[in-house]
C-alpha cells in the first residue's frame, strides 16, 4: 500500500500540471485524505500552512489546495521556507538529543561553538542561527540537521588533533545544511511520514506536524544520504574551512585516520553505513581538488583545541 | 660525495622510520613521488593505483612514503591509510578486509563499547531539556568572529572546487 501511493505521490510530482498530472492529483488526493481521516484524533488541530510554501509547486492549483498543505503541503510542493527548515532541524536535533544527551562540559560547547559559527560564516548564508553540539557517545559520527543544527560526538571530537580537523569536520556538516541535502531526502520520503506512521510523541515541545514528516524519532540520522551528497560535502566542507583560514588538510587528515580504524569497531558502525568508505571519499577529494588547494597556507592550531575531559 | 650520502641517510630514515612509526597505506589513483613536498619538484617515480606504501610522515597536503625503492613526496588525498586496498567500495572492504587484517584483541577491545545504532535513533523520544541546553550555548556573529581574530585567523579567497564529471547518472527521485 504504502508502495502505491509513493507511486502516486511521485507520479503527481512529476507531472507539470498537465490534464493527466491532474488526474493523478486527483486519485491522490482522495487517498490522502482517506489516510488523513483515520488518524485525526490523534493529530493537533490543523495549522495555517507556512507563508511561501507552496510557491513553486507546479501541479494544478485546485488539486494542491486540497490537499491538506499543513499535513503535507510543504513537503511535497515547492521549497521550504527558512522557518520551517529551523522547525524541522529542531525536532530532528530534539529526538536525537533524546538518544544521546550533550557532553557536560560548557567550555567545550562553546569552543566548537566559536569554530563552528566562524566556518559557517564563510558559508554565506543569510538569516542562519547556528548550533553545535558535541554528544556524550564514544560513537565515531557527525549529524547535520537542516536550519542549521550540527553535532558530532565526543569519540570523534576525541580522534581530532587541532583547530583544522575541528573545523574540517564541521566544514562537512555545514555543508550539508547549506547544500540542503536532508530536505532533498524528505521531499522523497515525506508522504510515508505524512501518512501518520511516525509514532506519536507526547513529550513537552515535540513538533507532531513535523514528526510525521520525519518518521520515528531520529531515524532520519540513521538513514542517511546518497554518497554524491557527502562527497559534495566533503568538496563544498574543506572550501569552508579554508576560507575561515584554517589548514585545508584538517578533513583530509581526519578521514586518513578513519580509513587506518579496523572496520568492525562498534564506534563506526552506524557512519559506515550512512557513509561511503574513508578511502571512497579521499579519492573523490583528491580528484576534485588535484593541485587546486596547493597554495593556500592555513593555520592548524593546536594549541588552542580543547582537551577534553 | 653529497650524491652518495643522500641515498644512505634516506635509506638509514627509512628502516629507523619502519620499525618505529611508519604505517601502511594505498595508493588511490595513479600518482607521482616528488623530492619535495611541492608539485614542483623532481619527480622521484611513477606510482600505480592499488600499489602499497609505507607512510613515513606527513606535511601539510603531503605524505613521505616509501613506494618499492623509492621514496618520497605524495599528495595526502592520493593515499589511504592502512592496509584495506585502494576501494572502500562494497561490502568486501568494510567487513571482510577487517576480519581478515584486525587484531583480535583490538576488536574485543571496542567491542564492549557499544556505538550508536538505528534502533536508538528510531526509539529516541523528543528531549526539550537537552535542546534549551543546546540553544543557550549558541554564539553570536560577532563573537565568532573575534574569537577567529584572536589566533590571527581571517577570511580567504578560496575558489569552489568543480564538481567531478558524472560517471553515472545519479539515481534522481523520478526513477525510486
Amino acid at each position: 500500500m504504502k508502495t502505491r501511493l509513493m507511486v502516486l505521490a511521485i507520479s503527481l510530482a512529476s507531472f507539470s500540471g498537465v490534464a493527466m498530472g491532474f488526474d493523478f492529483g486527483k486519485l491522490l488526493e482522495d487517498r490522502l485524505n482517506q489516510e488523513l481521516n483515520k488518524d485525526k484524533k490523534t493529530q493537533p488541530a490543523t495549522t495555517p500552512p507556512p507563508a511561501g510554501s507552496q510557491s513553486a509547486a507546479a501541479s494544478p492549483p485546485a488539486t494542491k489546495q486540497k490537499v491538506d498543505a499543513g499535513q503535507l503541503g510543504f513537503a511535497l510542493f515547492g521549497d521550504y521556507s527558512p522557518e520551517e527548515e529551523n522547525r524541522i532541524g529542531k525536532q530532528i536535533s530534539g529526538n536525537l538529543l533524546g538518544a544521546v544527551p550533550l557532553v557536560r562540559d560548557d567550555g567545550l560547547q562553546r569552543y566548537v561553538n566559536l569554530v563552528g559559527n566562524w566556518v559557517a560564516l564563510q558559508a554565506g548564508r543569510k538569516n542562519t542561527t547556528w548550533h553545535f553540539g558535541v554528544l556524550d557517545t564514544e560513537d565515531i559520527n557527525a549529524f547535520a540537521a537542516p536550519g542549521g543544527y550540527i553535532f558530532l560526538t565526543k569519540g570523534l571530537y576525541r580522534r581530532l588533533n587541532n583547530e583544522a580537523e575541528l573545523a574540517g569536520v564541521l566544514g562537512h556538516e555545514i555543508a550539508h545544511v547549506t547544500q540542503r541535502h536532508h530536505l532533498k531526502v524528505l521531499k522523497k520520503s515525506s508522504l510515508i511520514g505524512a501518512l501518520g506512521q511516525a509514532a506519536s510523541s507526547k513529550a513537552q515541545g515535540s513538533d507532531q506536524m513535523v514528526q510525521n514528516l520525519i518518521g520515528n524519532g531520529a531515524e532520519i540520522m540513521a538513514r542517511g544520504l546518497d554518497k554524491d551528497a557527502e562527497f559534495e560535502a566533503d568538496r563544498v566542507g574543506i572550501v569552508f574551512a579554508a576560507r575561515a583560514g584554517y589548514d585545508v588538510w584538517g578533513l583530509p587528515t581526519v578521514l586518513q585516520d578513519m580509513a587506518a580504524l579496523p572496520a568492525k569497531d562498534n564506534r563506526t558502525s552506524l557512519l559506515y553505513k550512512t557513509h561511503p568508505h574513508p578511502a571512497d571519499r579521499l579519492a573523490a577529494l583528491g580528484e576534485a581538488v588535484d593541485g587546486r588547494l596547493d597554495g593556500i597556507q592555513g593555520k592548524e592550531l593546536a594549541n588552542r583545541f580543547y582537551k577534553i575531559r | 660525495m653529497k650524491k652518495f650520502l643522500i641515498p644512505v641517510s634516506a635509506f638509514l630514515l627509512c628502516v629507523s622510520a619502519a620499525s618505529a612509526w611508519a604505517s601502511p597505506g594505498t595508493v588511490l589513483r595513479n600518482e607521482q613521488l616528488f623530492s619535495q613536498p611541492t608539485s614542483g619538484s623532481r619527480v622521484e617515480a611513477n606510482v600505480a593505483k592499488g600499489a602499497s606504501v609505507n607512510i613515513l610522515s606527513k606535511q601539510g597536503g603531503w605524505l613521505r612514503v616509501t613506494a618499492g625503492r623509492s621514496t618520497g613526496w605524495i599528495r595526502l588525498l592520493s593515499v589511504r591509510a592502512g592496509a584495506g586496498g585502494s576501494g572502500g567500495s562494497g561490502v568486501g572492504d568494510v567487513f571482510g578486509a577487517a576480519t581478515t587484517r584486525s587484531d583480535p584483541s583490538r576488536v574485543v577491545a571496542v567491542a564492549g563499547l557499544r556505538g550508536l545504532n538505528d534502533e536508538d535513533l528510531k526509539q529516541a523520544k523528543f528531549n526539550a531539556g537537552e535542546l534549551a541546553r543546546l540553544e543557550a550555548g549558541t554564539v553570536t556573529t560577532s563573537q565568532a568572529q573575534s574569537f577567529a581574530k584572536q589566533s590571527g585567523l581571517a577570511s580567504v579567497n578560496v575558489p569552489g572546487l568543480p564538481e567531478p564529471r558524472p560517471a553515472q547518472p545519479s539515481s534522481s527521485w523520478e526513477n525510486n
